[in-house]
């Protein structure tokens, strides 16, 4: 038992902080929710009886919850009917994940949070067992706030193979193990610019991988929703790559050319000097459980593309939170890494109006520092005109676009996105104008950058135009022609959203513009290496009497 | 043709000879398993590069292969042999009985083969038992893999003890004439050291169990029955693959089925290829008799017949009017010749055995033993080439590494030999310390059990005969 920091339950203080908070959110007692959670571990642990928990409890329940608000009673008498007891109750949903759990808490009412939140660390050895330790020490069962995703845009995707390259510098891997794989694709015989996939595994939420694993080794962090694989679990059965429809993992069949001594170093030269959060491991292989799950994998088990889990641990520093290595070298900002959870998150905002985000991600570079806005309008005078002539990396369309991005965003600036910061670049710029006395919201400046209706004699202004500035921004940066997950029929629910041209089920593969063996990544042992895109004719060398032919 | 009355000392005969030939089918034997084994070695110390399997999708290749396709064989003849044996019990196909043993020991010999070929699939076989059993809680409820794990070890053990409950009757009287092994090392005089085996089997035996046991081997062989087609080559095994929705060559409910007539098929063609092989060596066209042959080869045809018929009816589904995928998948087979070819060696086999059950004078033990040959061919090719066309034809087709390329390389080819000489050497050892044909069945020839035994051996006789004459 993990009792040292004296907390009652086995997933610690931390835990129980949360658990607490929870409460409070409620209507509900929280101290009484506290103290029935403690006793709720108590009788997980055989300490209390189940007879004794309801009868100290069965009143004040009552009390608090009232007769009349139904789904709390129900659950109170579910648990209580159930023949194990809420324990058995719980442990009968615990194998479903924390999603189900959750539905189930909502669907049962707060009551059953009540009761039983204490007992969910627990809920696996059952009533008359040791909770589960161990599990809980995994962090098994914490709240998943979080889910990693991404938003690609393949229309902005240019196919130089800088993801690739930049994946297989951060993670050592060896020719041919492309975790990011970008591919152009004919499609009807169709052969467009636009018909390009750019292809990391998709992190799906319900992963057939994991599904299948005999070992758990394939599993999905709980905080984070990244499907990681345990490289010192897995016996390399390979049944993951069977099951997963997108053919994204990648099985070292030999000794992987890179070593972990190499990596480790690497790790300790890269990432030593990073304000990274001391829990997390230096050698970027282990994660924040401590799990080997990052980097190439070892002989014999499976790989896949990870979504960099050490950056998301804080291992590289708090700037690396919410980035991947495949995200930060995409010169055509295509890949938007995030909470898929957040509707705020990069990868949502950009979903939800890619219009906005391309224009967003093109106007950042022209947006003009404060400082040199500063300079440029000194003795200038302040209606629209003036400023613009007085500017000079400020011109009319810029400074539309730049409205126009603002009137379609909520909460424009706020957040801790990489988008967000341009937004701020924005903000800043803005209030550089405002403060030479430029009022960008008064009818002269909106109706001047066409973003509002000039008002009627007798009418109003009333404001931006929403529609008029979208219409900026579309006709700016282009509206993708779908907005799809890959493979939607196969029930995989995949974190990744793509914007653009979604390929049919007679897509072939073509040359792309750059051809991988052109591209080089430098390994962690010094080694510049090209990158090769099949993997078969790399590790034909190694077959014990290649024929050369096939069946 | 020696005796023409089943006795005793046949059926202990493998017992009491030792010859060059044994010796010598021993030693290829050996020699096979051993150079797989030194491969396997290799294999471990190299990595499974070694193998011609690549990743599938951009990685252009299988990443299962002939290891998947021969491990599906051998499970197939192992559940097929004990349905066989299980149906002779069971349904009282006395006919059979001489063979039922057999077919028994196959299956203990083609699930060791499986189990081996798992071990040899992985990329880290040394951690089978801490991540398989740490984690079978949980992973019970989902994984294929572990159901099968699970199943072919469950049979192994019920197999195991149907074999071992049978085995008490016959040890118990057959004793005094069991061999014994008491080695002299170094001038030191060791004593019997099969004895306490034999003592373990028999332990706590009296005549009194038998109506005991043969009720119990009742059930257990009712249960085979109704299990092996729900839960073994009907089931688990099938849906390994049939469970997966991105690859149209495997997905659907036709695989059980079909999976379950392979299964079927090419163990009856292992038990007639073994009878055949004991019948030769020691003579005992009395016992394992022409009949035995001709019933086989029947049931051979019966199960040649579904066989084809459901893979009928996939061709059908594939091709009148298919989804993209499905076209694909269809059209390899029309024109694969690890598929085509397969079909018409079943095909033969299947008209062959029809043809010579309307004139029983096209019947030769050659020609049973050809269509074993074949038939065991066909579903070791076939098998193979359904796991690969699944890689091949996957829904997500748009790699140009796809269909991926392979070609088993010289260290999977020799596993087929090293797992044919385990079996090989399996049987030679079980023959040397226990009948492989049961005392029931001498005693059931004999008419022991009141049946018209003089009329039995006309009938015996006769057929031995006949085939001669014609072929
Ligand atoms: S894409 Fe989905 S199924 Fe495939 S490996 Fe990733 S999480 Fe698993
Ligand atoms: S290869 Fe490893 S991760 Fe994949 S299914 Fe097998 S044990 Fe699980």
């Amino acid at each position: 038992m993990s009792t040292e920091d004296e907390s009652f339950h086995p997933l610690g203080q931390e835990w129980e902080n949360e658990l607490e908070t929870m409460l409070d959110d409620t209507e509900y007692d929280s101290d009484l929710g506290m103290q029935m959670a403690e006793d709720a571990m108590r009788v997980t642990k055989g300490e209390l009886s189940e007879a004794d928990f309801h009868e100290k409890y069965h009143d004040d329940v009552m009390e608090e919850f009232g007769v009349d608000d139904r789904p709390t009673e129900e659950a109170y008498e579910e648990a209580q009917k159930n023949a194990g007891g809420f324990a058995e109750m719980l442990k009968s949903v615990d194998s479903d994940g924390e999603e189900s759990r959750r539905g189930m808490m909502k669907k049962m009412g707060a009551g059953a949070a009540f009761v039983g939140l204490g007992a969910f660390g627990a809920s696996e050895g059952g009533s008359e067992s040791e909770p589960n330790v161990a599990a809980a020490q995994e962090g098994d069962d914490t709240e998943q706030d979080v889910q990693w995703g991404m938003a690609i845009d393949l229309e902005r995707c240019d196919g130089c193979l800088s993801c690739v390259e930049a994946c297989a510098e951060e993670n050592n891997l060896d020719r041919g193990v492309n975790w990011m794989y970008v591919l152009d694709y004919e499609d009807n015989g169709v052969d467009t610019s636009r018909n390009r996939l750019v292809r990391p595994c998709q992190h799906c939420t319900d992963a057939p991988c994991e599904k299948v694993c005999p070992t758990t080794a394939r599993h999905t962090r709980d905080n984070d929703g990244l499907v990681l694989t345990d490289y010192d679990v897995c016996i390399g059965c390979r049944y993951c790559q069977v099951a997963c429809p997108y053919g994204v993992n990648y099985f070292q069949w030999d000794e992987p050319d890179i070593t972990t001594e190499d990596i480790e170093a690497q790790a300790q030269e890269e990432m030593g000097d990073h304000d990274h959060d001391s829990d997390v491991p230096h050698d970027h292989m282990s994660d924040e459980r401590g799990r080997w799950v990052d980097s190439r994998a070892p002989r014999g088990v499976m790989s896949k593309c990870t979504m960099c889990p050490t950056r998301q641990d804080g291992g590289m520093g708090e700037d690396a939170v919410g980035t991947t290595a495949c995200e930060d070298a995409c010169p055509p900002d295509a890949i938007q890494f995030g909470n898929m959870f957040d509707d705020n998150s990069d990868p949502q905002t950009y979903a939800d109006n890619p219009a906005r985000g391309r224009a967003l991600s093109d106007i950042d570079m022209s947006v003009p520092s404060a400082d040199a806005l500063e300079d440029d309008l000194d003795g200038a005078d302040d209606d629209l005109e003036s400023v613009l002539e007085a500017s000079e990396d400020l011109d009319e369309e810029d400074l539309r676009i730049m409205k126009a991005i603002e009137i379609v965003t909520d909460d424009f600036g706020e957040g801790d996105d990489s988008h967000t910061e341009y937004e701020q670049n924005i903000v800043e710029a803005f209030d550089a104008l405002e403060a030479h006395g430029l009022d960008l919201d008064s009818e002269e400046v909106l109706v001047g950058l066409d973003l509002a209706d000039e008002p009627d004699e007798d009418e109003e202004f009333d404001g931006p135009d929403e529609s008029a500035a979208q219409t900026v921004l579309v006709n700016e940066a282009g509206e993708p022609s779908s907005n799809f997950q890959l493979l939607q029929d196969m029930g995989t629910n995949p974190n990744i959203i793509y914007l653009g041209n979604e390929p049919g089920p007679q897509a072939e593969q073509v040359d792309g513009p750059v051809a991988y063996e052109d591209v080089e990544a430098d390994l962690a042992d010094g080694s510049s290496v090209p990158l090769a895109d099949n993997r078969k004719e790399v590790l034909d060398e190694m077959t014990v009497g290649d024929a050369g032919v096939s069946l | 043709m020696s005796t023409k009355t089943p006795s005793e000392d046949d059926i202990l005969r493998p017992m009491h000879t030792f010859t060059k030939k044994y010796v010598l089918l021993f030693a290829i034997a050996a020699l096979a398993l051993g150079a797989f084994l030194v491969g396997w070695m290799y294999q471990l110390q190299q990595g499974m590069a070694v193998t011609g399997l690549s990743d599938w999708g951009s990685g252009g290749g299988v990443t299962w292969g002939l290891y998947i396709g021969a491990f599906i064989w051998w499970v197939g003849i192992a559940h097929g042999g004990i349905i066989l044996s299980a149906a002779v019990r069971l349904l009282g196909m006395d006919r059979y009985m001489p063979v039922a043993r057999l077919a028994e020991m196959l299956t203990l010999a083609g699930l060791s083969a499986a189990g081996f070929y798992i071990m040899v699939h992985m990329g880290r076989p040394d951690r089978m038992v801490t991540s398989i059993i740490g984690h079978y809680h949980i992973t019970v409820n989902n994984s294929p893999l572990v159901w099968d794990v699970t199943v072919i070890t469950a049979y192994f053990v019920l197999t195991a003890t149907y074999l071992g409950l049978t085995l008490r009757y016959d040890i118990a009287r057959l004793r005094d004439d069991l061999p014994s092994f008491a080695p002299n090392v170094g001038g030191k005089q060791l004593p019997d050291l099969l004895a306490p085996v034999y003592n373990v089997l028999t332990l706590g035996y009296t005549k009194a169990e038998d109506k005991v046991i043969d009720r119990m081997v009742w059930w257990v062989a009712l249960a085979i029955i109704i299990m092996a087609p729900l839960l073994l080559h009907g089931g688990v095994i099938p849906w390994l693959f049939a469970v997966l929705p991105n690859y149209p060559g495997w997905f659907g409910g036709i695989q059980g089925p079909q999976f379950l007539t392979i299964a079927l098929t090419s163990a009856i063609s292992g038990v007639i290829l073994l009878s055949y092989a004991f019948r030769r060596a020691y003579d005992w066209d009395h016992i394992i008799t022409d009949d035995i042959f001709r019933g086989l080869l029947l049931w051979l045809g019966f199960f040649c017949l579904l066989f084809l018929w459901l893979q009928l009816q996939q061709l059908a589904t594939g091709s009148f009017h298919p989804t993209t995928d499905h076209a694909d998948a269809t059209a390899s087979k029309f024109s694969h010749p690890m598929y085509v070819g397969p079909m018409l060696m079943v095909l033969g086999v299947l008209v062959y055995i029809f043809a010579q059950t309307i004139r029983p004078s096209l019947f030769s033990k050659g020609r049973a033993i050809a269509a074993g040959l074949l038939v065991l061919t066909a579903t070791l090719v076939e098998k193979t080439y359904f796991v690969l066309s699944g890689f091949w034809y996957p829904s997500f087709s748009i790699y140009d590494g796809s269909p991926g390329e392979y070609f088993p390389s010289a260290i999977e080819l020799l596993s087929l030999v090293g797992t044919v000489g385990m079996v090989v050497l399996f049987f030679l050892v079980l023959s040397k310390l226990v009948p492989v044909v049961e005392l029931h069945a001498v005693e059931h020839l004999r008419g022991d059990h009141g049946h018209g035994h003089e009329h039995d051996h006309e009938s015996v006789d006769e057929s031995a005969e006949q085939p001669e004459v014609e072929a």
